[in-house]
């Protein structure tokens, strides 16, 4: 067990120092250059000023020195704690950025994977054996998990937020509301929550009906289920055991699936305007913020490195093959 | 097992919940209304804050929009529609001699901590201009010394003024409380990243703290007092709170100006003319060209690419324009065609009409053939050709998503096209054609660096600075065209060096620099940009307007409250 978590820990350290360069690299290979948009916003009349005022910044952001010490500063601040300062934001922190925006995308993207996987699991199922809900839920599953996650979104949005006027078209939060643990604040984030959160959901619920309708009717046809049923063993309980070996595959698909629902969080918060990370990352490439793209990529990295290390040991406590094998070989 | 699954999903999940819940609720606590800021008593506003709000640093140039005007006043004001300085915290102020400048303090004015507003807090706010990292260093490195005696604070130089960068200074310059800034701003680094939570001003209104909300809005409450309404030098402002709210999209927010979450919005919005025609949304004139004029947006060419060194090709480009166009239909008539000067209607007196009429382009596609024939391209398949017989194909650039540049930038290439002139559009986005802009690798890009001043030496000095850095970072705020012309040059540096008193030199000198500018043509003018404007009266009413009395700027944008913008906030009435 311990060697098992040991491979695991040295996968996701190795994974963790390339996503983290990567992630250091692509902002410093974008075209322009940050500083001069900074000082595009101050009024400057005079070479001189504009140099020392260049100079001071590009010193305060450690952008005059060669590439390779910025890289190995980036390190040793990530390892004091220091994400840097945005540049777009000067002198907001990055953390501070990070800390304001992360709870919008956290609670918009955790309900709507997990409501999405087990509502779309439990549809799914009932789909393979039910033909009025198979001649539903197929079509429309195989329609919204076709859907890219922005347009659903930019339809939603138009429709009802443009066009009906039922839902909101932008912001976290009523404009006009004072923030405090009163109802009609929550009543207020609720109200602008729900669209994007129908955006991500819907798109999500699609793709888990279909897989779980189909590998329900692939297990159903398995022959383990049909020698049960040989030896008369209840439908329910042929189905219970069918819907357990089902959600094998779709833990794994819940794994990999992380990365593409969060790049559709983060388009989607950009349709709505919504003030979580995929919209200040939005903000920070366009401006070229190197700092915020590194922190929240930072951020993405390690909330996907741990979610997929969570699946990991989910995997371990579903699936007793699993246990068992790495029990039996020292584990692997 | 299963049971276990579910909960945990759903506990997960609400957990997430609650996460947004306590994170955006715990940070508004206070004394904000219970119930939320009350509409009727509130001003909406937005089109100024792109991206979150950087705190309260009136330096850095991304302050909370509405920051300078609203909380940290100027002395002086400027009025940019009647062309004249308003006096404010300064009673008076004024050139004593050809090395002296001579400003009196108003009496009664208290920061908002209570203590007076003196003669020596404004020595102190001139005088952080001994850090290099403050914009009007270059300006303060002139100042011999700064006595002050009561409310009256002399300026003395040490060299011949800047005359004209120094007015400019004194309404651009926001005065922040010594007793909250002299601990904090103690180095040029430190005068950077100055950002109080709640900055200490005399003006209007104050930060309300418990709205503060870097990925939303900035929320200003109003002072119980005022010092200009109580010497009636303004109405008092009806608005108790104004919430600046952060931009979002143009779609976004003209949604929000038609739903009335917005009272006025500060973005370009295409398509506004029509509703107006619709009675759905008001802007400054009833009809076209709809907005103030903010900035002039023209054609930079190169000057240092073949054959854009060639003059005369310069001029045949322009004769085979169409502004009118421009303005038009990719503006949808929301502005005003530039005149050949390019100088914004703001400064209209300078303006030297016989020498438009003599040098002035026009739109001729014929003309331009003509020229270009003339001077030895030539037609080749349709398209001129270099002297040397080298294809010419230039590019043209404007920010990736501005959407009426782009319809501008289409119809140049068109216009082009029509005189034998191949232009091909080439795609950047906003950081690389500023980083291309500034280094000189273009050809052609539409732009409109410079803003409206109280002084067109700020227009001349943006065209006409030198020297040219073609090394580093570029021209980081002038001369991208990279036009030398030492006469010109030495031309904008005397007027800014010339006291305003000696009017006819500046008369003068102006008209040399316009006639310079439109027989070389370093750069085209095109349309005046406008200041972008539109509002309701769904909550307030009484909003500037070319056909009333109020005749000011409708404008939240940073350095707009103090050219008329206040006037506006001001002159309010709830509906």
């Amino acid at each position: 067990m311990l060697r098992y978590f040991l491979r695991k820990l040295f996968v996701y350290g190795l994974t963790f120092v390339l996503a983290v360069t990567i992630d250091w690299s692509i902002p410093h290979l974008m075209p322009g250059n940050p500083v001069l948009t900074l000082m595009g916003r101050i009024q400057i009349q005079d070479p001189k000023v504009a140099q020392q005022l260049y100079a001071h910044y590009m010193r305060a952001f450690n952008l005059d020195l060669p590439l390779w010490k910025q890289y190995w500063y980036f390190w040793v601040s990530l390892f004091h704690g220091d994400l840097g300062t945005s540049i777009l934001q000067f002198p907001s922190s990055v953390t501070s950025i990070i800390v304001h925006a992360a709870p919008y995308t956290l609670g918009l993207l955790i309900p709507a994977i997990l409501l999405s996987w087990y509502a779309g699991n439990k549809v799914g199922a009932l789909a393979a054996r039910r033909k009025v809900l198979d001649n539903t839920v197929l079509p429309l599953g195989y329609a919204l998990t076709a859907t890219p996650y922005m347009w659903l979104a930019i339809i939603l949005s138009w429709t009802l937020a443009v066009i009906w006027r039922v839902f909101p078209v932008g912001y976290g939060y009523d404009p006009t509301a004072t923030r405090g643990f009163t109802w009609a604040f929550i009543g207020s984030l609720a109200y602008h929550w729900f669209l994007p959160f129908m955006s991500l959901f819907l798109v999500s619920f699609g793709g888990w009906a279909i897989g779980m309708r189909n590998m329900i009717i692939y297990e159903l046809e398995s022959d383990y289920a049909h020698y049960l049923g040989a030896l008369g063993a209840p439908q329910r309980l042929i189905r219970k055991y069918a819907f357990r070996n089902a959600m094998l595959p779709q833990i794994t698909g819940l794994a990999l699936s992380l990365g593409t629902i969060l790049g559709g969080a983060l388009v989607t918060e950009i349709v709505f305007s919504y003030p979580g990370l995929g919209y200040q990352i939005y903000r920070a490439i366009t401006n070229e913020d190197y700092f915020v793209i590194q922190g929240i990529f930072l951020f993405i990295i390690i909330g996907v490195l741990v979610a997929n290390f969570l699946i990991d040991i989910a995997y371990l406590i579903v699936d007793p093959r699993t246990r068992t094998g790495m029990m039996a070989g020292g584990g692997s | 097992m299963k049971r276990i699954w579910t909960r945990t999903a759903a506990g997960l999940a609400l957990a997430a919940l609650a996460m947004i819940v306590f994170s955006s609720a715990a940070s508004g606590s206070g004394r904000a209304p219970a119930a939320g800021y009350p509409r009727d008593a509130t001003l909406i506003t937005s089109g100024t804050q792109w991206g979150n709000i950087a705190g309260t640093n009136p330096y850095v140039g991304n302050y909370a929009a509405g920051m300078v005007g609203l909380v940290n006043e100027t002395l002086l004001r400027y009025d940019p529609i009647k062309d004249v300085y308003i006096n404010w915290l300064a009673k008076s102020a004024k050139w004593t001699g050809p090395k002296q400048y001579t400003l009196v303090v108003r009496s009664g004015i208290k920061w908002a901590d209570g203590k007076a507003f003196t003669g020596n807090d404004v020595k102190y706010n001139v005088g952080l201009g001994h850090f290099n990292t403050a914009f009007w260093n270059n300006l303060w490195q002139n100042v011999r010394t700064i006595p002050v005696k009561g409310n009256t604070v002399v300026f003395n130089f040490k060299g011949t003024p800047n005359y004209v960068q120094w007015q400019n200074l004194m309404w651009n310059l926001p005065m922040i409380s010594p007793t909250q800034a002299r601990p904090l701003i103690t180095s040029s680094a430190k005068l950077t990243t100055y950002s109080p939570a709640n900055p200490v001003g005399t003006g209007p209104y104050k930060i309300d703290t418990t709205g503060w909300d870097p990925t939303t809005r900035v929320v200003f409450v109003r002072k119980s007092t005022w010092w200009a309404a109580a010497q009636h030098l303004s109405p008092s402002p009806k608005p108790k709170y104004i919430i600046d709210l952060v931009n979002t999209s143009n779609t976004n927010s003209l949604n929000a100006v038609l739903a009335g979450v917005e009272d006025l919005n500060n973005n370009f919005l295409p398509g506004v003319n029509t509703l107006v025609k619709q009675g759905k949304v008001q802007t400054y004139y009833k009809s076209s060209p709809y907005m103030l004029s903010a900035n002039t947006a023209w054609l930079e060419p190169n000057t240092r690419v073949k054959p854009l060194n060639d003059l005369y090709f310069r001029k045949a480009l322009a004769e085979a324009l169409n502004p009118k166009q421009y303005a038009s239909v990719a503006e949808s008539g929301l502005v005003r065609t530039a005149n050949s000067t390019g100088l914004l209607p703001t400064w209209n007196k300078y303006v030297n009409r016989t020498a438009v009429t003599k040098y002035g382009f026009k739109y001729s596609t014929s003309a331009a053939k003509a020229l270009l024939k003339a001077h030895g391209y030539k037609l080749v398949g349709g398209y001129f050709t270099n002297k040397d017989g080298s294809a010419i194909n230039l590019d043209i650039s404007v920010p990736q998503g501005w959407s009426d540049w782009e319809a501008a930038r289409d119809m140049i290439i068109a216009n082009a096209k029509a005189a034998g002139i191949r232009i091909t559009a080439k795609v950047k986005d906003y950081n690389t054609w500023q980083s291309d802009r500034n280094t000189g690798k273009f050809d052609l890009v539409i732009d409109n660096a410079y803003q409206i001043s109280d002084n067109p030496w700020t227009y001349w000095n943006g065209i006409f600075h030198m020297p040219v850095i073609t090394k580093g970072t570029g021209q980081t705020f002038a001369n991208f065209e990279r036009y030398n012309n030492t006469t010109a040059w030495k031309l904008v540096q005397r007027l800014d060096k010339t006291p305003p008193s000696q009017k006819t030199t500046i008369m003068s000198i102006n008209k040399q620099l316009q006639t310079i500018l439109m027989q070389r043509l370093p750069m085209i003018p095109l349309w005046y940009n406008g200041v972008w404007a539109q509002f309701t009266s769904q909550h307030w009413k009484n909003w500037p307007s070319s056909t009333t009395s109020r005749k000011y700027m409708p404008a939240m944008w940073r350095g707009y409250l103090q050219m008329t913008g206040i006037d506006m906030i001001t002159h309010l009435a709830p509906r």
